[in-house]
């Protein structure tokens, strides 16, 4: 599924005619009319074709530090898997694009990391709001301790995006979009800690999505879950794009070859190689890349 | 002897142990609450409970308002400073660092004041309020050491109920962008709910049945609470019933000790209630239900 969209908003970004620039363009005809109407439909027509970008990013943890320099562009409608041996800093890289680091003792950055060319340390970036843009899906399911239904809505409710009867709407447009209503209708109100870990973590996708993210952040997502939970939310997530961005860890490399576009292998706090998914893996310029992706060490 | 029939043994002599302290608990208990109702049933009478108090003679109608009335008031003033206490023990300043500033302190002072004999307490409330305020024997003064009392245990349940909380439902809320104010109403505090509902019980148990600091702050009197704060010049409350007519050389004075012990354990029994029935509220969507 992947394959049908690669890199489709940012490409498209780049490739369709830009309003302003469609008298210059070489070719005339009816198509590209409709090519203007549609571009200035777009509603990402004026942000940066990156929704995240990374310059020269580094972090530590006291006096160690975890990674340095990281240089990384997130296209718009992409996903990216962030793949490397444990301890290689992709998490502390995830985490700290939310800034869910800042409140670890003795984090630091340098370098910046911005969210449509804006940076999201800047003082006049609302945290709350940077975090209800750039979602999150943890390793272990996490659904609260409310009913399914107040789980699907929670964000949406602390940001006030719908309230009283909207809620129940919005309840259930997740809920179908993650394809789990069918399973859950008859017991919204119940308990969330008796549906299977697949659902739980369905749960809190929808839950993410409520809040109408632009990226979504997933740390190992399928990593406790069965492989045909996992199956389905592979599957899930190439149907997020392009709408969002989505940038994955994962410690499974048939995982990153299959729903990514993009892979970055990080080692021992480096970047080390990054590019087109089909390339790091075939034609990896790095050897310590090469030994990674061919299993030689994990 | 083999190990496996030194293991048998071992067993055998731990389960006898546990059974035999579960006994130890459970005989004063049964007891008390036998002795009690053994006591206070055959002669009771229902108009006990809404008949004023005459010297020795009527009914327990002041008391019973006065006891109600300081659970109250320790429910209002305890129970708002030792929820928020143990909120900023557990969840303000930096992580690693529980309590932010002054948290040290203020475990400190809340471990030391734990540790005060009541009777002390009471006579700072004689002293600084009673006669130092002018306030003489009242309401105000009776809450306030009451609640000095009660404090610490109730920090010191929110905290720990705050501390147990799962990472994984902080993070949770944090990563939608709840602000900290709504993760902890809607998320943090629902599962931390059994723990400060125990601390909270505590306080007003010992707030119903406490007797020494009352002597010092409330006095007595037989008159129905008036609603005033200060200066009313005491008031009435069961457990000095329980310890004043107990002895007394009157029949029905002996009969209104006993009532008044029953009528403080039934209070008792309906607050355990209450708090289930609260605790089963805020959990019926948890986790760990049924474990």
């Amino acid at each position: 599924m992947p394959a049908d969209v690669p890199g489709s908003r940012s490409e498209r970004t780049e490739g369709a005619a830009r309003p302003g620039g469609v008298a210059s363009a070489p070719e005339g005809g009816p198509s590209q009319a409709v090519d203007s109407v549609l571009d200035a439909l777009d509603p990402d027509r004026d942000r940066p074709a990156n929704v995240i970008e990374t310059h020269g990013l580094g972090l530590s943890f006291g006096s160690k530090p975890v990674l340095s320099s990281i240089d990384m562009q997130f296209g718009r409608g992409t996903i990216t898997a962030l793949i490397g041996p444990t301890g290689s800093g992709k998490s502390t890289f995830l985490r700290s694009l939310n800034r869910m680091n800042d409140k670890v003792v003795g984090f630091r950055h340098e370098g910046d990391a911005t969210l449509d060319g804006r940076s999201i340390w800047d003082p006049g970036t609302d945290l709350l709001d940077l975090r209800r843009r750039v979602g999150m899906l943890f390793q272990r399911p996490n659904p609260f301790p409310m009913s399914i239904r107040d789980n699907v809505v929670a964000g949406v409710r602390a940001h006030r995006i719908a309230k009283g009867k909207q809620l129940d709407v919005v309840a259930e447009q997740r809920l179908r979009k993650v394809g789990l209503w069918d399973a859950v209708k008859d017991r919204l109100h119940d308990t969330p800690f008796r549906l299977s870990g697949g659902q739980q973590q369905l749960l809190c996708l929808a839950r993410a999505l409520a809040v109408g993210p632009d990226v979504l952040l997933l740390d190992e997502p399928t990593s406790s879950l069965d492989p045909i939970s996992t199956e389905y939310i592979e599957a899930m997530l190439a149907e997020l794009v392009p709408a969002l961005t989505l940038i994955v860890v994962t410690h499974n490399l048939g995982q990153a070859r299959r729903v990514s576009h993009r892979t970055m292998f990080f080692y021992d706090g480096q970047l080390v190689e990054q590019g087109p998914t089909e390339d790091l893996f075939e034609r990896p310029t790095n050897l310590q890349t090469e030994r990674y992706v061919m299993g030689r060490f994990g | 002897m083999p190990r496996a029939r030194r293991r048998a043994v071992f067993t055998v002599l731990f389960r006898a142990g546990t059974v035999l302290a579960l006994l130890l608990v459970l005989s004063p208990a049964v007891w008390l609450l036998g002795g009690v109702v053994a006591k206070a049933v055959p002669h009771w009478q229902w108009n006990v409970l809404w008949t004023n108090l005459r010297g020795e003679d009527g009914g327990l109608l002041g008391p019973i308002v006065g006891t109600l009335v300081l659970m109250a008031g320790v429910l209002l003033i305890a129970g708002s400073v030792g929820v928020l206490a143990g909120i900023h023990l557990a969840e303000l300043g930096r992580p690693g660092r529980h309590g932010g500033p002054g948290g040290t302190w203020l475990r400190m002072a809340s471990d030391v004041l734990a540790g005060f004999p009541s009777i002390v307490l009471g006579y700072v409330g004689y002293v600084a309020l009673v006669v130092g305020l002018h306030w003489e024997f009242s309401l105000l003064p009776a809450l306030l050491v009451l609640s000095v009392m009660v404090v610490p245990y109730i920090a010191k349940a929110t905290e720990t109920a705050l501390r147990q909380v799962p990472v994984s439902y902080r993070e949770g809320a944090e990563a939608l962008g709840m602000s900290m104010g709504h993760s902890m109403r809607k998320v943090v505090l629902k599962s931390a709910a059994p723990g400060i509902v125990t601390g909270l019980l505590i306080g007003l148990a010992i707030a119903g049945g406490e007797t020494a600091p009352l002597l010092f702050t409330a006095g007595f009197s037989s008159t129905v609470w008036t609603g005033s704060l200060v200066h009313s010049q005491g008031f009435g409350y069961l457990t000095y019933l329980v310890y004043q007519f107990w002895s007394y050389p009157v029949k029905h004075a002996n009969y209104l000790s006993y009532d008044a012990g029953l009528i403080l354990v039934v209070m008792v029994l309906l607050l355990l209630v209450a708090a289930r029935v609260i605790v089963a509220r805020t959990q019926r969507h948890s986790e760990y239900r049924g474990r």
